[in-house]
């Protein structure tokens, strides 16, 4: 029975943790531009993301090693550094990014401006970070974090042609109103939204807090090949909503407000309400996930003692490493730049450094001296493989393509 | 860490006195995490130091094959990046004896507090972390 509970509690806290402020905001930008005309990408990150975070949560449990330790032995200290220094600033963007995103549906649930809850915002993820066990953060944010179910439930009140949504997804094209190139430049966004390194960074490290061994990989991989499917779902209704209401109407989402439009129309201020929640819990969820990344990726990096499991005087560097991010993190939005710009550029930037970390990984899981005979199987591989291409595909496409189409304008 | 392969008589030359564990410096130790006793990180291998005449100097008849005396680290990594070599006193040694094993992690027999190779850490703990408050305390 407890054993069930904790694969209950696995599969809940993943849905809810799916989600974070990248893929509230590209889908529904993506819903509102391009109708559900873009399912599939979500279908190919949402598998995209269980084969890496499955291989990396291996790789944790068998050798003990977390993913930039693995990243450094195998590439180096030069080629590891310039790694570092990409994924280190991408993490600060998405830091950026979720922070910003907590402020925003504070926002929308006070009618202060966002600029006024950015430093609550940073001290309540600090304190959580310095003083609240790792269990205990994972499992409230997913939990609450799954009131983004209200979409789902949004889409249902909605009353929605489900023939004309399904026949998007099913059959996808390019709408008249957009060209080939914002089609596959936002292609690209949502594939970094579902696939982000920092899930990986955070992934594998958490494996190692949790002092994971090889036979809670089992339960690891139910949570995972469960837990993020289902989120995937929640992202597609996220786009649906927008598809349904807002595309309609000519809007394309510029706000967080807009991204909230669809679920106000379908349920009122109660819908809302467990929206607001359900973003605040996500957003703060993802952001303490992004700063311990950021603290994850240095202290593997430079080999410094690092983990929540112990006290803060004794991973030192690593907590004031993340206090830097996150003071780094408010600085930036402190120049009043729009957070919801940062995601969308922090998504596609994700989309570009993804190879980075998904080679030495692939390579790590398949080296006997480190994995065993718990290295990938064939299958894995050949799948593995294939994902390879689509990720160097995306990540040498995503600039020209941001340059050709200014960004997705 | 695979153990030598016992080779065929006629080819076995006179082993060197240290034989037993094969160790590509390159792929077993540079960039390795090393762990303390306690399995607490400490640092990362940025070279090590050999015995022996230096490079460059005559090797006179019956010298002693060069061995490990200990593994370097410290605020290296620029010259690793652009090439060069900082003078010696700018690494921090561990010696050799301290080291217990060679895995895919380097673990040593001793704690990290007592090496030099942990001041920075040390410093920051005692002039940052342990002066705000509870950063003493396990999480809750």
């Amino acid at each position: 029975m407890k054993r069930l509970l904790g694969v209950a509690l696995g599969i809940l806290t993943a849905i809810g943790g799916f989600v974070d402020i990248g893929d509230l905001v590209t889908n529904a930008v993506v819903g509102s531009r391009f109708g559900l005309s873009l399912a599939w990408v979500v279908l190919v990150g949402v598998v995209g993301i269980c084969l890496f975070a499955n291989m990396s949560g291996r790789v944790a449990a068998v050798s003990g090693r977390a993913t930039f330790e693995v990243i450094r032995e195998r590439m180096g200290a030069r080629a590891g550094l310039a790694n570092l220094t990409a994924s280190f600033l991408i993490n600060l963007m998405t830091v950026t990014a979720e922070i910003g995103g907590i402020a925003l549906a504070l926002q929308l649930a006070s009618g202060v401006s966002y600029m006024l809850w950015v430093p609550f915002a940073l001290i309540a993820v600090w304190l959580v970070i310095w003083r609240v066990k790792f269990s205990i953060m994972e499992n409230v944010t997913g939990l609450v974090g799954l009131s983004l179910v209200v979409f789902a439930v949004a889409l249902f009140l909605l009353k929605p042609d489900w023939g004309s949504l399904a026949s998007q997804a099913l059959h996808p094209s390019v709408p008249s109103e957009e060209g080939p190139g914002t089609y596959w430049y936002y292609a690209i966004a949502l594939f970094g939204a579902a696939m982000t390194p920092y899930e990986v960074f955070f992934f594998s490290s958490g494996a190692v807090e949790e002092r994971w061994k090889v036979k809670d990989l089992v339960q690891s991989r139910i949570n995972v090949l469960l837990g993020f499917p289902l989120g995937g779902f929640l992202s597609l209704a996220i786009a649906a909503c927008a598809a349904v209401v807002l595309l309609p109407a000519g809007i394309s989402v510029t706000t967080l407000s807009q991204v909230a439009l669809p679920v106000i129309q379908a349920g009122g201020q109660l819908a809302l309400a467990v929206l607001i929640l359900g973003v605040v819990a996500a957003t703060f969820g993802a952001a303490l996930e992004t700063t311990l990344s950021s603290g994850y990726t240095l202290a593997q990096f430079f080999g410094w003692s690092w983990g929540k499991f112990r006290r803060p005087a004794e991973a030192a560097r690593f907590h004031v490493a993340m206090i830097v991010v996150l003071l780094a993190g408010v600085a930036v939005l402190a120049t009043g730049v729009d957070p919801i710009l940062v995601t969308e550029y922090s998504v596609v930037f994700s989309a570009i450094a993804l190879p980075l970390t998904y080679l030495p990984i692939l390579i790590v899981a398949n080296d006997p001296q480190y994995m065993g005979k718990h290295v990938n199987g064939r299958a894995v591989n050949i799948v593995a493989f294939v994902y390879l291409v689509i990720i160097l595909v995306a990540s040498v496409a995503a600039i020209p393509l941001m340059i050709a189409t200014g960004a997705g304008a | 860490m695979r153990k030598a392969k016992p080779l065929p008589a006629q080819d076995i030359k006179p082993a060197p006195r240290q034989a037993g564990l094969v160790l590509d410096a390159q792929l077993h130790l540079l960039d390795r995490q090393i762990l303390d006793v306690d399995g607490v990180p400490v640092t990362t291998v940025d070279d090590v130091e050999l015995s022996g005449p230096a490079p460059g100097e005559p090797i006179p008849e019956g010298t002693e094959a060069p061995h490990i005396t200990a593994l370097l680290t410290g605020a290296v990594l620029g010259t690793r990046i652009f090439g060069g070599r900082p003078p010696s006193s700018r690494f921090i040694r561990i010696p050799w004896e301290v080291v217990a094993g060679v895995d895919t992690v380097v673990s040593l027999g001793v704690r990290a507090n007592s090496l030099d190779a942990s001041w920075l850490e040390r410093w920051m703990r005692d002039q940052i972390i342990a002066k705000i408050p509870g950063g003493r305390h396990d999480p809750e």
